[in-house]
């Protein structure tokens, strides 16, 4: 029997649609990660599109503080946004590395985020950026906002229940003073790559001294976290080589990568710490981090 | 359900089911049999068309999404004047092997030359034709294939005609006219 769909063209109508939707649907933005999950596209129930809301496949919204980017919106369109490509180069440098451009004409953040795979190519960066994830149907006209990893609980779990989508993401824009950024994927090629390991690091460096650090890893955890110890270790100390021979150590030792067809336990996180060597050293040599 | 959409400029009503892949719509429904699977999971590109103006993998685009889209297939493509331009840079470079990624590399090629400024170095070339696979692997030809074709003037001038509108009228009047 042919399943119901639906194409929502905005947020009111796709809101409105839930509220007479007892059962489970499934939400298709691009549909590149969904159609090739045989098992789960071939037994959903109701497909409701994201591609035909407006809202959030149109939406590039920059404020002074940040952007605000519909969860639908093809990764291409954020990868070609001058606004973007100026105050969020990490993102851009991500989405690149996602796929190829025909997948990027189709693929969307909040596609990546509610695939919920420790190995998605956006999380770690969003993860350093911040990003708020605006959670739908609106109750009284509002969104939840939440946090990444309230979100995405591990591989293929979100708290997403009771045909909660994501509606919006919103990326504050990091203080540009003293800001550097490095992102780098690891696999055996550039594109069309499930990655081995990502390192998103954000931080700000005045002269020697490195004011405030994020550091967040993919593909080392069941989800997406932020490298906590590493960071509190480099915090508010001068750069030095001693320094971040420590913080490899200690990268190495807070993240719990498994072993998996891609690579060994063992090689994350020897890699993890080499890649954080890796950004840390170029800003004592004075090189841009992300110029590799 | 009934599905309504355009198809190389004309339009198609089709009695489908929600999830049928467009690249099974193409193949069995309205049988042009250009656009080809390799992998059906969006890794090699042979499926590649034009969505709404823009290259996509027809194995990754559902049924139900496609009411009001727009097309191209490489079928389309036949009439269109910058195709000859297009074939006869893939022959005179010998980038053309058993031939069954072809279709899925001219709508890449076309597609290239409409998508950043132009010229585009070899290493940026090569990232853009990355979501495309040759497993005779002849592709360091084909990368000529793609470094060719961005000098030449005429050609970007049909990409421009025929991607400019993404409704299928450029089609119909090369069609037409052809």
């Amino acid at each position: 029997m042919e399943i119901p769909s639906y194409l929502p063209k905005n947020l009111d109508e796709l809101d409105s649609l839930l509220r007479g939707v007892t059962s489970p649907v499934t939400y298709v933005a691009g549909g590149t990660d969904i159609m090739i999950h045989e098992q789960r596209w071939k037994s959903a129930r109701c497909l409701v599109s994201l591609e035909s809301v407006s809202e959030m496949h149109d939406t590039l919204r920059f404020d002074e503080a940040g952007v605000l980017i519909g969860a639908a919106v093809p990764l291409s369109d954020i990868i070609r946004d001058e606004g973007v490509r100026q105050q969020l180069p990490i993102l851009v440098d991500a989405c690149r590395q996602i796929g190829s451009v025909q997948i990027q004409n189709r693929a969307t953040l909040g596609g990546n985020i509610a695939n919920a795979s420790p190995a998605g190519d956006t999380l770690p960066v969003l993860s350093v950026l911040d990003a708020s994830l605006w959670i739908g149907p609106r109750e009284r006209g509002e969104f939840q906002k939440m946090k990444l990893p309230d979100v995405m609980l591990g591989p293929g779990l979100t708290s997403l229940k009771n045909n909660r989508y994501i509606a919006y993401i919103y990326l504050p824009f990091p203080e540009p003073d003293n800001l550097f950024w490095y992102f780098r994927k690891v696999g055996p090629r550039y594109s069309m790559a499930i990655s081995k390991l990502s390192l998103a690091v954000l931080g700000w460096l005045e002269g020697k001294r490195l004011l405030d650090i994020r550091i967040c890893a993919g593909s080392v955890s069941p989800q997406i976290k932020r490298a906590g110890r590493t960071e509190e270790l480099l915090r508010n100390r001068p750069l030095s080589r001693e320094i971040i021979e420590k913080a490899d150590g200690q990268l190495r030792e807070e993240i719990a990568p498994i072993s998996d067809i891609r690579s060994s336990s063992d090689y994350r996180r020897q890699i993890a710490g080499s890649l954080l060597m890796e950004s840390l050293t170029a800003l004592i040599e004075k090189k841009s981090a992300h110029e590799f | 359900m009934k599905i309504t959409f355009n198809v190389n400029g004309k339009d198609r009503s089709l009695e489908l089911s929600p999830q049928k892949r467009l690249l099974d719509i193409l193949r069995e429904d309205l049988e042009l049999t250009g656009s080809k699977e390799g992998c059906g999971k969006g890794e090699c590109g042979s499926c590649t068309v034009l969505l709404n103006g823009k290259r996509v993998n027809s194995c990754l685009v559902p049924a139900f999404q496609l009411p009001g889209s727009a097309v191209i297939t490489i079928e389309g493509l036949q009439n269109w004047p910058g195709f000859q331009l297009v074939e006869q840079a893939f022959t005179e470079h010998g980038a053309v092997q058993c031939g069954f990624c072809m279709p899925g590399y001219v709508m890449s090629a076309v597609s290239v030359l409409q998508e950043t400024p132009l010229p585009l170095d070899l290493k940026e070339v090569k990232f853009r034709v990355a979501g495309n696979m040759c497993r005779c692997t002849g592709y360091s030809k084909i990368l000529e294939v793609f470094m060719d074709l961005q000098n030449r003037k005429d050609l970007l001038k049909a990409v421009h005609q025929l991607l400019g509108k993404t409704d299928g009228n450029t089609l119909i009047s090369a069609e037409k006219s052809g």
